[in-house]
């Protein structure tokens, strides 16, 4: 059950006698004061303090244990988290403390000067002498207070049930609280500390493991998970299975129990708004914008084709009279006539027309024929390389020459195109096989995809790590600047080596490189290592690229990696496929038991102590006394008590495991407090009110005269 | 200060009546709180602790005697597998599938669930 704070300013502290003792459990969660004799503490509240920060002022405030959160929005929170004053369960920061009982005080309706009534606090099991001692100085010295008594909380929740007669004055009691748990023997009503066991796992790591699982699952609601709302969700859903692993085999077969026992949290969700699809008049009018334009565009490409088809028609037409009139003009007059002209000869003023009237071929249309070039008449070019080399005159060889320089091109030129349309074939034919596989399996087929491009991209990543910093094979970048970084880069590295290996192969102590030309290779070798780095990742890159692209039409959900280095969250949604209603849905299936399972398996956490059940089995071999009827007696009134004792199951599964360590047959009863979390308040209330205790406590001239040893031997005796 | 943050008096009042000495004489301004109390280690290293008597660091629990129970770190069933590459716990081929496809941040903070993150520093 959540616990709700009370901080009620209590109106009646000056009609309280000062002979009646204040009693405060001061628990490592929650803090609660009270005067003594009365059932319930009267101001309850968390036991940590924040410190923000007013917005407007700037002056930084205290604020005592946990408010309406919005009242916080007029203050900033950024650089203040909650602190409390216990380290574990040992109070070490007494300004904090100073804080919490300031603000306890005050609720309390204290006013006068001086808290004039003895003081009943609560502390942990065997606290040490330096908590104590401060904490007994903080009271004497700042409050004034006359006398002073210290307890353990789970001896005065457990006096409190043996008075109800829920448990027998020979027992144990078993306290799982906030930050620790406690095992706790009682011979004859009163502890034996000898046998008291602790383990350092609590209330606050069962949370905390909640809270990490759920925002490891939900990364996208991590915002939601705070850490009341996940306390919240604790105390509601989780509870602990009689068998750990029984329970999780339900789970994984997926048997109907299993479904019964999810529970789901749906977060709010607002369907996006469907954007209505254009509508249809807005589509027309669409596509008839479009065309418009681009019959624009077609007609004034029309108009450009015409001038240009007018323009060279002009030229052609230009060029045949020029030509005509060459024929009738004498051959010698040429030159002469040409002249005004701008061209030289008769063939440049063929070869132009030839030029023009293709150009016009082609601007009117018809295919160019690029292919037949090389084959105009293969046979008559290459007429003289048959002709063996005597036969012919120099300038037939030479022409020779380069008819076969020509052959040899154009059949190369013959394979490249045979090798292109092979390869063309290939990648068909391979494309084909893809679409097959796709076809007949496509889960398969991607899931394979997946991998390729998972295993490439790390291939590339690796490489491009090892680029820019090959030996840090830890993250840790804080590389001082930028030389060691280059000198750290594996080509580098090598180069380095290379040259001092150079260097020293000479001589000792002198230093002749350079002498002999072979030296100088050793640049031609770091610089070829250089390049073929550079060469390598290509092939691989492309093929990433191809398989990205390819995985991005198949797999709608599939997310290219980006830039490596970017640390993407790749278990966020997708945002490629609009979020469902699901996506907000919280599941507590194996949560709801995993986390309180810490509390008899630490090592789930990785703290490597004993769980509730074997810690009582350590209690018991700790007291070392070798009565088997006391033992019994120990077993058959076992108490839980605690805040963290409140999950459903918790006490047959402690039976259960307590039965496994103890021999056959012993009696073993496993009894919970009454009131888990207030017994220890009420029982140190109650305590509080004998007549004896007065006698229990000290004053401020005892703590100053006895000195530290009599106050680390100091202890109650709680059977009054 | 707003009027409902008076009201609800959240903040805690720098000075009150019945203290024989006030918060801001005793603690001055200059050195942080946190440096000047000694955390719980240091406490336990410092105490002076007699043979006989029980005290807080020998009542400490010792480790368990049963063997270890491995659970999956993602789902929390009975793992009988560990990862070699990530060293996470794992029950069945999805939940493996699931592992190698986390990025790194995610298996570190898995790993921190269970303690056993190797923190480099």
């Amino acid at each position: 059950m959540p616990v709700v704070s009370q901080i009620q300013r209590q109106l009646d502290y000056s009609l309280i006698p000062s002979s009646t003792p204040i009693v405060i459990d001061n628990g490592t969660s929650y803090f609660r004061i009270g005067w003594a004799g009365e059932d319930d503490p009267r101001v309850v509240f968390r036991n940590i303090i924040q410190r923000p920060r007013h917005k407007t002022t700037g002056e930084t405030v205290t604020v005592v244990g946990d408010h309406d959160p919005a009242l916080f929005k007029y203050f900033d929170c950024s650089r203040s988290g909650p602190r409390s004053a216990f380290d574990s369960n040992v109070v070490y920061n007494f300004e904090i403390m100073e804080w919490i009982l300031d603000f306890g005080f005050d609720r309390l309706g204290a006013n006068g000067s001086g808290i004039d009534h003895p003081i009943l606090m609560t502390e942990c099991v065997c606290n040490p002498l330096y908590s104590r001692s401060k904490m007994a100085e903080l009271l004497f010295e700042t409050y004034g207070v006359p006398s002073v008594a210290f307890g353990v909380d789970g001896v005065f929740s457990y006096k409190r049930n043996q008075q109800l007669g829920v448990c027998r004055k020979d027992g144990l009691a078993v306290c799982p609280g906030f930050m620790t748990t406690h095992v706790i023997p009682f011979i004859n009503g009163e502890p034996d500390f000898r046998g008291s066991c602790r383990t350092n796992i609590g209330g606050f790591h069962v949370t905390d493991s909640l809270k990490q699982l759920l925002t490891l699952k939900y990364p996208y609601h991590m915002s939601r998970f705070t850490w009341e709302k996940v306390e919240d969700l604790k105390v509601e859903h989780c509870y602990i299975a009689p068998d750990y692993f029984a329970e999780t085999r339900l789970f994984q077969k997926g048997a109907p129990e299993a479904e019964s026992k999810t529970r789901c949290w749906q977060l709010p969700w607002v369907p996006p708004p469907v954007e209505e699809g254009p509508s249809e008049e807005e589509l027309a009018r669409k596509a008839a914008i479009k065309e418009k334009q681009g019959q624009r565009l077609r007609e004034m490409a029309e108009a450009k084709r015409y001038s240009k088809i007018n323009e060279l028609e002009n030229e052609l037409r230009g060029l045949e009279f020029l030509l005509r009139q060459l024929d009738q003009v004498e051959a010698s007059g040429i030159p002469s006539f040409l002249a005004e002209t701008g061209y030289v000869s008769k063939q440049e003023v063929e070869s132009a027309w030839t030029k023009a009237s293709q150009s016009l071929r082609k601007v009117k249309g018809e295919q160019a024929e690029l292919e037949d070039k090389p084959d105009q008449s293969p046979s008559e070019k290459f007429n003289l390389i048959d002709v063996p080399d005597d036969m012919l005159t120099a300038e037939q060889l030479k022409e020779k020459r380069r008819q076969i320089f020509i052959k040899t091109s154009a059949e190369g030129r013959q394979r490249a195109k045979q090798r292109r349309l092979e390869a063309e074939l290939e990648r068909e034919r391979r494309n084909q096989e893809d679409e097959e596989r796709r076809l007949e399996n496509p889960e398969l087929y991607l899931e394979q995809l997946h991998v390729k491009y998972k295993e490439l991209s790390e291939k590339i990543e690796q490489r491009k790590r090892l680029k820019t910093n090959g030996g840090h094979t830890n993250g840790n970048n804080q590389s001082g600047g930028v030389g060691r970084g280059e000198r750290l880069n594996a080509a580098q590295r090598e180069r380095m080596r290379l040259l001092t290996t150079a260097a020293f192969d000479r001589g000792k102590g002198e230093d002749t490189f350079g002498a002999r030309d072979e030296d100088w290779e050793l640049y031609k070798l770091m610089s070829r290592d250089n390049d073929d780095e550079d060469e390598g990742p290509d092939p691989d890159e492309a093929e990433l690229i191809r398989i990205s692209s390819r995985l991005q039409e198949l797999d709608a959900a599939f997310v290219p990696k980006l830039e490596m280095g970017i640390s993407q969250p790749a278990i966020e949604v997708p945002k490629f496929r609009p979020l469902t209603e699901e996506d907000y849905r919280v599941v507590l299936g194996v949560e709801r038991f995993r986390c309180p399972e810490i509390l008899f398996n630490p090592n789930f956490i990785g703290v490597d102590q004993v769980g509730l059940d074997e810690m009582a089995g350590v209690s018991i071999r700790r007291l070392s006394c070798k009565d088997q009827e006391l033992e019994d007696k120990l077993t058959q009134s076992i108490l839980l008590t605690g805040g963290s004792s409140a999950f459903p199951g918790i006490c047959e599964r402690l039976e259960a495991g307590i039965r496994m360590i103890r021999p056959c047959g012993t009696p073993i009863k496993v009894v919970r407090a009454v009131d888990p979390v207030l017994d220890a308040w009420r029982g140190a209330s109650a305590y509080a009110a004998a007549l004896q205790f007065r006698s229990q406590t000290f004053t401020k001239m005892d703590y100053y005269e006895k000195g530290e040893d009599w106050l680390r031997r100091y202890q109650l005796q709680y059977s009054l | 200060m707003e009027t409902e943050v008076v009201e609800a008096e959240m903040v805690l009042p720098s000075y009150l009546g019945f203290k024989k000495v006030q918060g801001y004489d005793k603690y001055p301004k200059s050195q942080s709180s946190t440096r000047r109390f000694k955390h719980l280690k240091q406490i336990i290293q410092s105490e002076v602790y007699p043979p006989d008597e029980p005290n807080y660091v020998s009542i400490e629990s010792p480790p368990s005697a049963h063997p270890a129970k491995r659970v999956c770190d993602i789902t929390g069933y009975e793992a009988p597998y560990h990862d070699p590459r990530t060293k996470l716990r794992y029950a069945n081929t999805d939940v493996f599938k699931t592992i190698r496809a986390l990025p790194s941040e995610y298996v570190q903070r898995y790993l921190a669930l269970r303690n056993a993150a190797v923190v480099l520093r």
